[in-house]
């Protein structure tokens, strides 16, 4: 991981710490080690027996922060920290039972230590067996398997944390299905591979092997290719075991690519989605895959994801038209806010029973598509007229894409007032959309009046049919959300919740909040649909590795 | 050993030969189920999605830039946040944890 802070990498000990550590080194700190227990959540707190309740010596108390004496292993609440203490020579330090975080008790006073923390994260890594971390000197595999037999009952015990409250269907959870831990707010990650885990043309051109890492790497030392990373979560993923993963090498990776964006703090997930789609364009599409005869990129990300966008611009005063086109990976849509009365725009919940044109995915589409009158600051010169006039945009799609991506413009940025803020209101999303009413053809149409003509037939090859497969919620504020995804496999809804994986009803998913929405054509999400059972797979047309260990 | 030291008084229901309290039995069931655990993060969550802990946070950064980031100690931001931070848990998730205590001792009653 990025060393970040160069303050954070070495702190100033205190005298006490420091006196402790000539005097013990780091002997208890790796005895300590076999106390931790993580979280699939990456909380590491001390292993304590389920049946003892936590007491503090001086004052029999059970509530509040508890702190471990390092040297005789006696437990204090964190008021009687400083008595243990003064009445014991050189039991000075300590550490918080709930979070496996240093203190000193002279000090009052949370202390850091690099060596301390260096052994929790072997500890945490060594928790995760399938990952890939980048600086790896501290793990050696015949340790992880001598620790994971002393460990057994803290790894089912994380394990059964995983899959809660569905133990039961574990073994019947569809290929691939896997949790990925969360790294430091990275749940904007975390949500959005999800979703291109099980975008079906994305996920067979992966598993089928037809990204080679071999020829990749040999190509080119210098920078790690983005398509490498996501081939290694493929594989991990969907390599049969349930135990969640971290994607530590591809946020490096990724971090690499998007250097602006590389930080612990909450990203917008979107955001991501279009940088990763770049990264892999980037590497795939310069010139080394033959370009169609239309010029269309041949990347797997455009492949799947890429789709264009038609807009025409109007003169009011004579109607003349200029058409221009625009390649597109996904339609970001605003909320269509029109229809709430003033009331329920101060109302941030809206309730169900209440207004009747709430807001729908179609009423947002509509407006995407509906006609725009630009302001009059914003004359356009129109060649017929020979001067600037007055005109009217529409947009409409005028090829759809494998994968349709939907964006919804939640996250509102005013320059001018200097905020933001974040708009709650819940939209309802179809989980069969069809596209027709926004394709060219029929938007264009509709200008005429109402005619039976058909127009700009060539668009007829894709069907504007689509099913959802993926949703990304956001929950929460603006600063501080938190990214959940949704993924629907064989008509059961999935929760993915960084490390967590639940199957959830339906009407759960209908209610959710919905930040990003991912639809895949009818014909290809019902072949996908078979290729997940888990029966052994008869010869198809795209090869799809059978993988042992399912059911 | 001096009269600093010793322990702060204790309870008054400690001093009946340390009959367990109400509070102190749910408690221990909470934890010895697994319970409590579950109540926490499920807690966390919610006290998260609300924006309490992003309130907690700018409160203790508040805090710090007045009394200089040298002078401040983790005790002493517990104790100014945590008056603060009882007081603004939206009612909703204290009735929602409440809910699922009482649903729990219900079947533990069984």
């Amino acid at each position: 991981m990025a060393t970040g802070n160069p303050l954070y990498a070495n702190p100033k000990l205190c005298k006490h710490l420091a006196d402790y550590k000539l005097r013990h080194a780091l002997s208890c700190y790796k005895s300590l080690q076999n106390c931790l227990k993580t979280t699939p959540n990456g909380r590491t707190s001390i292993y304590r027996s389920e049946t003892k309740i936590t007491r503090c010596c001086s004052c029999n108390g059970y509530q509040g922060r508890f702190l471990l004496c390092l040297i005789c292993s006696s437990i204090s609440c964190s008021s009687h920290a400083l008595l243990h203490a003064q009445s014991e020579n050189g039991h000075d330090v300590a550490v918080d039972i709930e979070r496996s975080e240093l203190y000193c008790c002279l000090c009052s006073d949370q202390v850091y230590d690099p060596d301390f923390d260096k052994v929790v994260v072997s500890k945490i890594m060594m928790d995760m067996p399938n990952n890939t971390h980048v600086d790896d000197g501290i793990r050696r595999s015949s340790k992880r398997r001598k620790l994971n037999s002393l460990m057994d009952l803290d790894l089912k015990k994380s394990k059964h944390l995983v899959l809660m409250r569905d133990r039961r269907e574990k073994s019947c959870y569809p290929l691939g299905l896997r949790g990925l831990n969360n790294l430091g707010s990275t749940c904007f990650m975390n949500s959005v591979l999800q979703a291109l885990l099980y975008a079906p043309p994305f996920r067979n051109y992966f598993l089928s092997g037809r990204h080679d890492r071999e020829t990749c790497r040999k190509r080119s030392s210098d920078r790690l290719c983005l398509a490498c990373n996501i081939d290694v979560i493929f594989s991990a993923v969907y390599s049969g075991d349930r135990t969640p993963y971290s994607p530590a090498q591809f946020l490096y990776s990724w971090w690499q690519h998007s250097a602006n964006l590389a930080s612990y703090e909450q990203q917008d997930a979107h955001e991501f989605f279009i940088s990763v789609l770049d990264g892999i364009h980037e590497r795939e599409g310069n010139g080394r895959i033959p370009t169609k005869d239309n010029g269309d990129c041949q990347c797997i990300a455009h492949r799947v994801f890429s789709g264009m966008l038609r807009s025409d611009v109007t003169c009011m005063t004579c109607g003349f038209t200029s058409t221009t086109y625009d390649p597109c990976l996904d339609i970001s849509l605003n909320m269509n806010t029109n229809n709430l009365s003033s009331i329920d725009v101060a109302n941030k919940s809206v309730r169900p029973n209440e207004n009747s044109t709430r807001c729908t995915l179609s009423a947002c589409l509509d407006l995407f598509t509906r006609p725009e009158k630009l302001g009059s600051d914003q004359k356009l010169y129109c060649q017929n007229c020979k001067e600037k006039r007055d005109s009217f945009k529409q947009m409409s799609v005028r090829r759809l894409p494998l994968v349709l991506s939907l964006h919804i413009k939640r996250f509102e940025h005013s320059a001018v007032r200097r905020m933001s803020r974040k708009i709650d209101w819940h939209l309802q999303f179809p989980f069969s959309l069809d596209m027709t009413s926004y394709l060219s053809s029929s938007i264009v149409r509709s200008r005429f009046g109402n005619r039976i003509f058909t127009f700009e037939s060539n668009e007829a090859d894709t069907s504007p049919e689509f099913e959802i497969f993926a949703v990304i919620t956001h929950s929460g504020m603006l600063e501080s959300g938190h990214y959940v995804t949704y993924l629907r496999l064989r008509n059961q809804w999935y929760k993915c919740d960084d490390a967590w994986i639940t199957e959830v009803d339906e009407a759960i998913v209908r209610a959710s909040q919905c930040y990003m929405i991912f639809y895949v054509q009818k014909m290809l999400y019902y072949k996908a649909n078979e290729d997940w059972s888990c029966t052994p797979m008869s010869s198809r047309k795209d090869p799809f590795f059978p993988i042992a260990g399912c059911c | 050993r001096n009269s600093v030291n010793r322990p702060p008084t204790p309870d008054a229901a400690e001093d009946l030969g340390k009959e367990p309290m109400f509070q102190e039995i749910i408690n221990i069931k909470l934890i010895e189920s697994g319970e409590k655990e579950r109540l926490m993060e499920l807690l966390r969550e919610r006290l998260i999605e609300c924006g309490w802990k992003d309130e907690m946070k700018a409160l203790c950064r508040a805090f710090i830039k007045k009394k200089g980031r040298n002078d401040v100690t983790v005790d002493d931001l517990v104790r100014v946040i945590t008056p603060k931070g009882r007081a603004s848990i939206p009612d909703y998730i204290k009735a929602e944890l409440l809910q699922r205590i009482r649903a729990y001792l219900v079947q533990a009653a069984v």
